[in-house]
C-alpha cells in the first residue's frame, strides 16, 4: 500500500473488488486530463492519477473509491512526491480524524 | 452511436461546465444586478408569467427574508411564484434528462456532475438556514415558524449550482436559462407575483480543504449588510470566542468548559505548546509517529498521533502535522492505521510521501 499526504492507496486482488464495481459511473478527469483521488477545496491542489484508468466511487458519504490502472501509473501532489503505482485495482481510502461523538475528514 | 472519442469529448465538457458551476457556488463579491435582474425577469417569462413590476435587493439571505415576510405581509408584494419559476421547470428538465439517459445514465451523470458540488454547498445552506432563523427570530415562538416559511420560498441563487451544473447543456435546459443567470449573478431569491426580492452575495467566503466554513481571525461568512457567520472547522462558534484565540493560556483551556468550544481552543492554541507548556511526556513512539494523552478534567482524554510529513518543505525542514485519535489507542502506528480505517497489522505503507 501507498501513502501520498492525507490519502492511502491499498492494492486489491481483481477477485476481491466488489461485483459490479466496473460498471458504475467512471470519474470524470480533471480539465488536466487526470483523475483527482482527492480534491482540496481552497488551494484546489489534487492527488491526481496521470495515465490511463478509471476511478469510480460507490454512492454515499462513506462509500469507498476504487482505482483501476491496467498499465500502471504515477500519483501525484503539489505538496508530496509523486509514487508510481503497478498496474492493477486499488481502493483509495480518505484519511479522517477522531472527534468525539463524529469523524470527520483530514485536509491537509 | 457514441463513440468512445466523442463520450471523452462530452465528458470533458461536463467536467469544465462543473468546474465553472464550482466557481459559482463560491462566488462571493457584489451582484451583477443588471445581469441578476435580466436572469430574473426571464424566468418569469419562460414560465408564462408577466415579469415582477419590482425588483427588490436585499444585503443578504438575512435582510432578503425579513423584506420577503414585510412585503408579503403587507400585500404588495402578491403570492410567492417559487412553483412555476423553479419547481417546475426544473422538475421538467429532470423529466427530460431522465427520459433520454434511463436511471442508471442519469445516475452516472449526476455523480459527474451535481455530485461533485453537492456535499460542500448542500452543508453551507444549511448553516445559512440555521443562521438566519437565529438572526431573525425574536422571543415569540412563532417568530422562527414564520422565518421557516419564507425561507422555504427562497430560490438558492449561485447555491443552485449543484443541480444547475447537471441540467447545463442538456436538452430541456433553455426553461432553465433565467434561474441560470440570476444564480450566475447573485445570491438568493424570492419570486413573488409582483415583486421579486433578490440577496447580494457574500462578500467574505472562508473555507478549510475539506469545504467548511473556518476563519480564527473574523466571520468565515458575511454579507454586505453585515448578516455574517462565525467557524472554526466547520464548527459554529460565537464571534466573541474568536476575538478570545488571540490571548489563550493553557490554563484558560483547561478551565473551558465547553467541551466543543475547548477542542477548537486547543486546535487554535496549537496542540505541540499546550503539550510543552503542560509538561506532557509522550505515552509511546514507534515508525508511524509520536502518540501523546493529555487527561482533560470532565471529558475523555484527548490522544494524538503527532506524525512528520514524508515529503521535505522547500527549505529541507519536515512538517510536523497532528491527527486526534480515538482515546483507546495505544500506539501511535494503530493510530494513524485508524485514520485510514485499518488494524494496526493491516496498516504497511511500502512507500509514503
Amino acid at each position: 500500500m501507498y501513502r501520498q499526504g492525507d490519502v492511502l492507496i491499498v492494492p486489491v486482488a481483481e477477485e476481491a473488488v466488489p461485483p459490479g464495481t466496473d460498471r458504475l459511473p467512471h470519474q470524470p478527469r480533471d480539465a488536466r486530463g487526470r483523475l483527482v483521488l482527492a480534491l482540496g477545496e481552497v488551494t484546489g491542489h489534487a492527488h491526481a492519477v496521470v495515465g490511463p484508468g478509471t476511478l469510480v466511487r460507490e454512492a454515499g458519504p462513506f462509500g469507498a473509491s476504487y482505482l483501476r490502472l491496467p498499465d500502471g501509473g504515477r500519483v501525484v501532489h503539489e505538496e508530496h512526491a509523486a509514487i508510481s503505482l503497478p498496474k492493477g485495482w486499488y481502493r483509495v481510502v480518505r484519511q479522517r480524524e477522531y472527534a468525539p461523538g463524529a469523524v470527520r475528514v483530514v485536509a491537509d | 452511436m457514441t463513440t468512445q472519442v466523442e463520450t471523452a469529448h462530452m465528458e470533458t465538457g461536463q467536467t469544465d461546465r462543473t468546474a465553472l458551476w464550482r466557481e459559482v457556488a463560491s462566488a462571493t463579491g457584489p451582484a451583477d444586478r443588471a445581469a441578476a435582474e435580466e436572469g430574473v425577469c426571464l424566468a418569469y417569462r419562460l414560465a408564462g408569467l408577466p415579469e415582477p413590476e419590482h425588483i427588490v435587493w436585499a444585503g443578504s439571505p438575512h435582510e432578503g427574508v425579513a423584506l420577503a415576510a414585510r412585503l408579503t405581509a403587507e400585500g404588495t408584494a402578491g403570492r410567492s411564484v417559487r412553483d412555476a419559476v423553479r419547481t417546475r421547470p426544473w422538475a421538467a428538465a429532470r423529466e427530460r434528462v431522465l427520459e433520454r439517459l434511463g436511471p442508471s445514465g442519469w445516475a452516472a451523470h449526476w455523480a459527474l456532475t451535481g455530485a461533485q458540488l453537492w456535499d460542500v454547498t448542500v452543508a453551507l445552506t444549511e448553516r445559512i438556514r440555521t443562521g438566519v432563523v437565529e438572526a431573525s427570530t425574536g422571543v415569540a415562538a412563532d417568530d422562527e415558524q414564520a422565518v421557516r416559511l419564507v425561507l422555504l420560498d427562497a430560490v438558492l441563487g449561485q447555491h443552485d449550482a449543484a443541480w444547475l451544473a447537471a441540467f447545463d447543456g442538456q436538452d430541456g435546459a433553455e426553461a432553465l436559462e433565467g434561474i441560470s443567470a440570476v444564480a450566475r449573478a447573485a445570491g438568493w431569491w424570492w419570486p413573488y407575483e409582483k415583486t421579486a426580492v433578490v440577496s447580494e452575495r457574500p462578500v467574505e467566503l472562508h473555507r478549510d480543504e475539506a469545504g467548511r466554513l473556518d476563519r480564527a481571525d473574523g466571520p468565515a461568512l458575511a454579507f454586505p449588510d453585515g448578516f455574517a457567520l462565525h467557524a472554526w472547522r466547520g464548527m459554529p462558534v460565537p464571534a466573541a470566542f474568536l476575538d478570545e484565540l488571540a490571548a489563550l493560556t493553557p490554563r484558560r483551556i483547561r478551565e473551558e468548559e465547553n467541551a466543543e468550544l475547548r477542542r477548537v481552543m486547543l486546535e487554535h492554541y496549537g496542540y505541540e505548546r499546550y503539550l510543552e507548556e503542560s509538561g506532557a511526556q509522550p505515552v509511546q513512539r514507534d515508525k508511524a509517529g509520536v502518540l501523546w494523552r493529555i487527561e482533560l478534567e470532565g471529558d475523555e482524554p484527548l490522544v494524538m498521533v503527532e506524525v512528520v510529513n514524508s515529503t521535505p518543505e522547500p527549505d529541507g525542514t519536515h512538517r510536523t502535522y497532528w491527527l486526534r485519535v480515538p482515546p483507546r489507542t495505544r500506539t501511535a502506528r494503530e493510530g494513524v492505521a485508524w485514520t485510514f480505517g485499518l488494524d494496526e497489522a493491516d496498516y504497511t505503507p511500502e512507500k509514503e510521501t
